[in-house]
């Protein structure tokens, strides 16, 4: 339950909901999201593509971003990412 | 549902996390390989157009259809049994969901399904069987195909892009997800991968029990289909993120793990053609030479593939992408498979004659490399443009140069 708790300390400025989604649409709707968010800024992003798990973490990689968080209920994934 | 131990621990190591996309790559080749001996090397296409005509057949549009049953085509099977090989893996994994995704997507998946089918027909083959195999198979139109789905890639990405900003609400709206692996009472999900194996096991043991060759031919192609689709499923191998990807967020992750089946693939396929492996009775060493090349360098293989790659990328999945995606839950995907299987017959029989009357000869030969190169010099082009690849890649993974995201 620990990651619940996390959940719950974790301040979002944006929402980005991906549910029903598959690749490629969550990272191009992501990336745009990202784009109009001010450096600093928290992203809190629902998805339910496994794929998402990898690639969602690889993008943050390469793109500078700090990927804070990821957890799973139900198959609908979460994942905090900080705008660098 | 295992006792902690060293079973479990098996069970886990395979299931618990994906697999790299390279390890994947090389056991699909290995696969790829297998079905080359068994009979012909990997392909997709024409088992989709066989489901398509068995359903034009069944409702009694007969000029579109076929008098061979699914459960007689192999790679019909081949297709079906990836779909229950995924299916298979992701409910062990608990990754397996049925996910619906807004109207607008599944239109994009049909949408997709179609012009995939209509570039396969027309380009003699998709990803599988004119890319990965055609190439591995020193064909000189998986060139020009590959050629095809890299502008068709690129153009159908810029149209993703703009409907972002300019139709939002086609990838918005009501989602459902149903029946997923990490809620709660999922036990029983495991349980029915373990049934479905037990199903295929069943199937393989009745088609081999035959006297026929062909029906022993068959049984294997549902095996091999099964491991196929587990193998997909865990290590999300994706042959569209390998021409989509540069274009994209720029990761050479799925370019390099295509290029290694493709390498793995070439050795195989290369002394299985040298040699004349295989069933020597029923094909000569000649048209052993011939399998996985097609009749489409370069112009139908160009103009295929383009069509072929704005499909893909719309539909977020090749042929076997589909399937897998598919056997995984993804309502999206069912209906990319649905546009392709209505869509192959009516294009074969309508389309495809027509781009054949059209284009002239010199622009639909069917071309073998080795016999201009010789095999030295065949499989020498076939990896300088496999690293070159690597390098524009590479190149690109580090600069962002045609990267969009």
């Amino acid at each position: 339950m620990e990651v619940k708790k996390k959940e719950k300390i974790m301040q979002a400025d944006q929402n980005l909901d991906c549910k029903g989604l598959s690749c490629p649409m969550p990272i191009i709707k992501l990336a745009k999201t990202m784009k109009k968010m001010a450096s600093g800024e928290v992203l809190e992003m629902l998805g339910t593509d496994p794929g998402s798990k990898a690639d969602v973490p690889a993008w943050c990689e390469k793109t500078g971003n700090v990927f804070l968080e990821h957890s799973e209920e139900g198959g609908t994934h979460t994942f905090y990412i900080k705008k660098k | 549902m295992f006792k902690k131990g060293v079973l479990r621990e098996l069970f886990d190591s395979l299931f618990g996390k994906s697999w790299p996309m390279w390890v994947g790559g090389i056991l699909l080749a290995m696969m790829n390989i297998l079905l080359f001996v068994i009979k012909y090397p990997w392909g997709s296409s024409s088992g989709y157009t066989n489901i398509g005509q068995n359903i034009f057949q069944i409702i009694g549009v007969t000029s579109l259809g076929t008098k061979v049953p699914i459960s007689l085509h192999a790679v019909a099977l081949l297709n079906i049994f990836v779909v229950v090989g995924a299916f298979v893996s992701s409910l062990f994994s608990r990754e397996f969901g049925i996910r619906i995704s807004p109207v607008g997507e599944l239109v994009k998946g049909f949408v997709g399904g179609a012009l995939m089918a209509i570039g396969a027909t027309v380009g003699a083959g998709c990803t599988t069987g004119g890319f990965f195999t055609g190439l591995a198979a020193l064909s000189a139109g998986a060139l020009t195909l590959a050629a095809g789905f890299m502008i068709g890639t690129f153009v159908a990405l810029r149209y993703l892009l703009w409907e972002m900003e300019a139709l939002p609400n086609i990838s918005m709206g009501k989602s459902f997800i149903f029946l997923t692996g990490t809620g709660k009472k999922t036990g029983w999900q495991r349980w029915l991968g373990w049934l479905m194996i037990a199903l295929v096991l069943f199937l393989f043991n009745t088609y081999t029990a035959s006297s026929s060759g062909a029906m022993k031919i068959i049984g294997w192609h549902i095996m091999i289909g099964l491991i196929l689709g587990m193998i997909l499923q865990r290590s999300r191998y994706c042959i569209v993120r390998a021409f989509r990807e540069p274009f994209m967020t720029g990761e050479a992750t799925a370019p390099v793990a295509v290029m290694l089946s493709i390498l793995v693939a070439l050795v195989g396929f290369t002394v299985i053609k040298y040699f004349g492996v295989g069933n020597a009775g029923e094909f000569a060493a000649r048209a052993i030479e011939m399998k996985g090349v097609y009749a489409n360098f370069w112009l139908r293989a160009l103009i295929g593939g383009f069509i072929f790659g704005l499909g893909m990328t719309v539909a977020g999945g090749c042929a076997v992408g589909t399937l897998w995606r598919a056997g995984e839950g993804h309502v999206k995907l069912w209906f990319a498979a649905l546009g392709f299987v209505i869509m192959a017959p009516l294009s074969k029989g309508f389309i495809v004659p027509a781009v054949k009357k059209l284009l002239p000869e010199s622009m639909q030969k069917q071309m073998f490399l080795p016999d201009i190169l010789g095999y030295t010099g065949a499989v020498v082009l076939v990896l300088f443009i496999l690293l070159l690849w690597y390098m524009f890649a590479k190149w690109n993974e580090k600069t962002g140069k045609f990267s969009a995201l």
